[in-house]
């Protein structure tokens, strides 16, 4: 049942950053495999302010915002001219493929290679259902799940939010409608990246000791849970998180925990074998 | 009001010389056989495709190769003939990025008022438009629009795919509906025959150029204007 | 020369060596066939691997035993690399199901790229199978009983021997890749959707590229770990297959020089640039900017120059005296009316296409019964039963939504129907691949633009032809010598169809540059090359300036005459008029009705379906 609880906090951080992940791809159709640089550097932006004397909680903004302002310079100075030029999807991701190198080791060059942590205590444990938790996990549980549900919020009852929907949908008839649909966009790169950003910062917390290259393995968790729920599919990606998460950790106590994350890779290859539109897309969302 | 215009993509024209003009209170209709390019032309309009000669105008403001989201603010709804809806959101969603350039406490009174006009979307409000049979998608189609209360109309073949009943409902009563409370209307239609019946003025469109254009009971009579649609009448070049 | 410069030299030989050999693989796969192998690692590892285990002892027995790996047969030179070989080809078969179904390519890349990633983890944790993270090391070099492995002259020998391996696998692809078969994988590349509805197998294609690419990769592989002895999980990340990818974008894909200058010039020379960088203080510092550097790399040669330092190179096919190659045409929506179509009259199509043994006897040779599809609960086609009739040119018309191309698709299984059955040639063909059809002599067109961009347009009309012999693997293997006298005779016969249609002057221009109007020629030259029986237009008029439209009309009539049928889908009623006969009509659907334009004209609800509603 502890694997469980551990499961649920796996799910969490998946969650905020599968989300932003498939926000990116619903709102301009690219595979951002440069995200998980993205989130590693947000994470050690959020450490630099930690060791100087800012409690990690509060530092965690500074993660947030260079998730943000990284992604939306991606898409701007990235993606849209590469777009623009009517390539091939095939040539974007290995452009995005660069770039992820370039963060990811640009980074290691700059702080070096060796593990960090971030200044903060794990709290007490705590017991209850058979799991045991102790207070970090607790709050980063808390953290994911509140802004999961400002997400489902933002989607749900704003206006923008629903502006975001409709010009993923219908790009075109957004426009018709008054939508300034640049403008959507570039705000959608600019929240999923603070969703990317504060996944970075919570998966490094998580981790405890981490290091340049810890989130490169982590796109293929995210990209499992992405096409399971359905690429492009908000609550697809929250399904998918979910159930990647709980099933990656509850493996662990059956098979031999080195192999929890092969799960993952199967249901991926699965997916794309027989369903690629996921759970809840279609064959036409295709 | 469109003069001398062209339009095309990639820089070939496929529409040319095109002269006409829409009034308030008034239906246009462009008919034409497939291919003689109306869609191209109500396009080239409201800033889909690019106007290559000629000008636009919207009472005194030339508004040529305006950017779709500016057209909306000016008043002029385009309902395009496919893609007319967001299959994911809810047909009250889709209601409300209608009026999306509505102050925010206008939105639920000009929702109120959409549903006067198709009171059959008022039982569907939390269905996805994905979900909707034609003839009520193609309602949201016009709902959605209908939001801003624009001034004209621009209509890209409304009754495709939609079974003759519904058809004729939709252009009988809801069309010539908005002409006659003093919209201006232009419409592009396949269904030559029923879009005459409801228009004040008809332009045929032939190879991309205005072939023939007058009042529907002139046509109507005119010998020439069925030979269009049933082959022989494309002009060569 | 000091000995140290000399051991060097041989380090860079065989480095470079294996590296090139890799990459040639590579831009076999991706840049001449389209397959984005993400994954390609893989198949070096595993061929690594395998010679590893083939060459050693058992591993109980083995040094005392501290290492743990399966098979150990001991086998002698050359035994282990041409297993190796057989494996990489055996490991790529079960990635086929990524890459041979109509998957996004930039989802199945991703695909590899996790099986990558997935693997490696596999190998890491699972010690007895190739001795977990520590790798497989002692790992015999050739003949080691015989000559000393750490001698110069040994060492010498091996970067030889590696080198000519590397040139062997250059010509062998070359061989392959200039050939009617690379042309083939060339289309494959360029637009797959319209390479299979030309009869191409693009599950068998896509299936030999990435066994022979694996076999290559896996060659390579053997002759690294017999070099250096030690194989282990970090040589071969996935990041490594990113390297490899970066050669080959700088070099230039689709080019076999390409390969090998992008492989000197990443990885090679990647890693040998280090060795002469002062050491610093963190250790890391180096590696990591080499990472960079591959990154930029990849991001500046896509923009600034994404065809490589040595681009594709065009195929001259033409036969004639050489023509002053027209390059990009000036796209003038005029020139389309002027379009003279050359002595199209003089084109004897039965000769041509092959339609010597079709006999006009008016038979239903295509039919369909009860026909229907719908997407996502909306009917497009509803209980569609027709009959096409042996050398009639049939139309189809019919108001937009109407389900003509929906139809279309259908018969030339494009799209597979809800239900229904369909008929060709007295057989029932509802589930037959679209591929099959196409060599079956049921052939379509497409609406929009669909010519081969990056091939010629003689490439274009030559690929369609079908049951070439140097169309397939094994016929490209036989070389110039067996498919090169029929290749000609096929070039020529393209070279009169070209000329009949007044395009000659094009033949060697790449076809993604012609006007609109040309290209739709091309097309249809395309399609009748493909000795179609019956061929399946759709709107091949469309944006068609009208002279040029009804000069196609007449070659068309001619055709029908000459044996073929025609199915074609149009919106130009006078088209209709002057040229087809019957005429179905379609709405909403399913069949109004069927008869000539002069009978569908006097038919009230014909008249209704298009006039009103």
């Amino acid at each position: 049942m502890s694997s469980f609880g551990f499961g649920l906090i796996t799910a969490a951080v998946l969650a905020i950053a599968t989300v932003g992940f498939t926000m990116q791809f619903a709102v301009t159709n690219v595979l951002n495999l440069a995200y998980g640089s993205v989130m590693i550097n947000s994470a050690y932006v959020t450490y630099y302010l930690n060791i100087h004397h800012v409690t990690a909680w509060v530092a965690l903004i500074g993660g947030v915002i260079t998730g943000a302002v990284a992604s939306w310079c991606l898409n701007r100075f990235i993606f849209t001219p590469f777009q623009r030029r009517n390539l091939a999807p095939i040539t974007i991701v290995i452009v995005a493929l660069g770039v992820d190198l370039v963060g990811t080791f640009g980074l290691q060059a700059i702080v070096g290679s060796s593990y960090v942590a971030f200044h903060q205590s794990a709290g007490n444990e705590y017991h209850f259902l058979g799991m045991i938790l102790n207070g970090l996990q607790l709050i980063i549980l808390a953290v994911c799940a509140a802004v999961l549900g400002l997400i489902h919020w933002l989607l749900k009852y704003t206006r923008l939010g629903k502006a975001m929907r409709a010009t993923s949908a219908n790009p075109n008839l957004a426009r018709n409608s008054g939508v300034k649909t640049q403008f959507i966009i570039s705000t959608t790169w600019l929240i999923s990246g603070a969703l990317c950003g504060l996944a970075g910062t919570v998966f490094a917390m998580n981790t405890g000791v981490f290091e340049a290259t810890s989130a490169q393995l982590y796109i293929v968790l995210l990209l499992a849970a992405m096409f399971l729920g359905g690429p492009g599919e908000p609550y697809g990606a929250m399904l998918g998180a979910l159930i990647i998460g709980l099933s990656t950790e509850i493996s662990a106590a059956y098979i031999n925990p080195q192999y929890k994350e092969v799960i993952a890779f199967v249901v991926l290859l699965g997916m794309l074998a027989f369903r690629p539109y996921g759970i809840f897309g279609s064959e036409k969302t295709l | 009001m469109a003069t001398g215009l062209s339009a095309g993509y990639d820089g070939r024209a496929i529409v040319s010389g095109i002269d006409i003009e829409a009034l308030p209170g008034k239906v246009a209709s462009i008919v034409g056989p497939n291919g003689s390019g109306k869609s191209t032309l109500l396009k080239s309009l409201v800033g889909v495709v690019k106007v290559l000669e000629g000008q636009v105008k919207i009472d005194e403001t030339t508004v040529t190769n305006t950017a779709p989201e500016e057209i909306a603010k000016l008043g002029i709804g385009y309902v395009p003939q496919i893609d007319d809806v967001f299959p994911p959101l809810s047909v009250r969603e889709n209601l409300e990025i209608g009026g999306y350039l509505l102050p925010r406490r206008d939105v639920e009174a000009s929702i109120e008022a959409v549903l006067e006009s198709f009171p059959r979307l008022k039982g569907m409000m939390t269905r996805k438009a994905g979900k909707l049979s034609g003839g009520e998608r193609k309602m949201l189609a016009m709902g959605r629009v209908l939001m801003l209360s624009p001034s004209v109309l621009v209509l890209d073949e409304p009754t495709a795919n939609l079974a003759p009943l519904v058809a004729t409902q939709l252009l009988e009563e809801y069309i010539r509906g908005f002409a006659d409370a003093g919209s201006t209307v232009l419409l592009v239609e396949q269904r030559a025959k029923a879009a005459l019946r409801i228009s004040n003025w008809t332009y045929v469109l032939g190879g991309g150029r205005i072939v023939l254009s007058g009042e529907p009971k002139d046509l109507e009579e005119n010998p020439l204007f069925v030979e269009s649609f049933l082959g022989g009448a494309a002009p060569t070049r | 020369m000091p000995t140290a410069y000399a051991f060097y030299l041989t380090t860079i030989l065989v480095y470079g060596a294996v590296d090139s050999m890799a990459c040639l693989a590579l831009n076999y796969e991706f840049g001449f066939a389209g397959v984005s192998n993400f994954g390609f690692i893989i198949f070096q590892a595993a061929g690594a691997y395998a010679a590893a285990i083939l060459s050693m002892p058992r591993a109980a027995t083995a040094n005392g035993g501290f290492q743990q790996y399966v098979l150990g047969w001991n086998l002698p030179w050359p035994l282990p690399w041409i297993g190796a070989a057989i494996v990489g080809g055996v490991v790529a078969l079960p990635f086929v199901f990524l890459v041979g179904k109509r998957l996004r390519g930039d989802f199945a890349a991703v695909g590899l790229l996790v099986s990558a990633v997935l693997l490696n983890e596999l190998v890491k944790d699972y010690v007895p199978f190739l001795n977990g993270a520590a790798g497989v090391s002692i790992v015999p070099a050739p003949f080691q009983s015989k000559w000393d492995p750490q001698g110069l002259g040994y060492q010498f020998a091996y970067g030889g021997v590696a080198i000519v391996l590397t040139i062997a696998v250059y010509y062998l692809l070359r061989r392959v890749t200039e050939s009617p078969y690379g042309r083939s994988l060339r289309a494959m590349r360029d637009n797959d959707i319209v390479a299979d509805s030309l009869g191409k197998n693009l599950r068998k294609q896509r299936a030999g590229v990435l066994v022979l690419g694996g076999a290559l990769a896996a060659l390579s592989g053997a002759i690294l770990v017999g070099f250096i002895s030690l194989w282990a999980p970090g040589a071969w990340g996935y990041a490594e297959t990113i390297v490899l990818f970066a050669a080959i974008i700088v070099g230039g894909a689709g080019n076999h020089k390409g390969a090998i200058l992008g492989a000197i010039l990443v990885p090679l020379a990647f890693e040998e640039i280090t060795r002469f960088i002062p050491p610093v203080a963190n250790p890391t510092l180096i590696p990591a900017l080499q990472w960079v550097a591959i990154g930029l790399l990849i991001i500046l040669f896509l923009w600034f120059r994404p065809n490589g330092i040595l681009p594709e190179r065009r195929r001259l096919l033409s036969t004639g005296p050489a023509l002053n190659t027209v390059e990009v045409v000036p796209d003038d929506g005029d020139s389309d009316a002027l379009i003279k179509l050359g002595n199209v009259d003089q084109l004897n199509f039965r000769e041509l296409l092959h339609l010597d043994n079709t006999v006009n006897d008016n038979r239903v040779i295509l039919s369909t019964t009860g026909l229907s599809k719908s997407f996502n609960g909306v009917t497009v086609v509803s209980d569609v039963s027709i009959e096409i009739h042996q050398g009639k040119l049939t139309g189809m018309i019919g108001p937009n939504g109407a389900g003509k191309s929906t139809t279309l698709a259908m018969l030339a299984g494009t799209l597979r129907g809800s239900s229904g059955t369909i008929f060709y040639d007295g057989e029932d063909i509802t589930s037959m691949p679209s591929f099959k059809r196409a060599q079956a002599g049921l052939v379509r067109t497409f609406q929009l633009a669909s010519e081969f961009k990056k091939l010629t347009v003689l490439e274009n009309l030559v690929s369609a032809i079908p049951k070439q012999s140097g169309d397939s693997f094994t016929g490209s293997l036989r070389g110039k010598r067996f498919w090169g006298s029929e290749d000609k005779a096929n070039i020529e016969r393209a070279e009169e169809v070209l000329e009949g249609f007044g395009l000659s002057q094009y033949a060697d221009t790449y076809a993604g540059g012609l006007s609109g109007g040309q290209r739709r020629l091309v097309e249809i030259m395309r399609a009748l090359l493909a000795e179609p029986k019956v061929l399946l237009l759709d709107e091949p008029m469309a944006g068609v300036h009208p002279n040029l439209a009804h000069k196609i009309g007449d070659q068309l009539t001619k055709m029908c005459e000459s044996g073929m049928t025609i199915l074609m889908v149009e919106h130009e009623l006078s088209i209709m008029d002057a040229f087809c006969d019957p005429v179905i009509v379609l709405a909403e659907g399913m069949v109004l009705a069927t008869g000539t334009m002069a009978e569908l004209r006097k038919r009230p609800e014909v008249v209704e379906a298009y006039l009103v509603g």
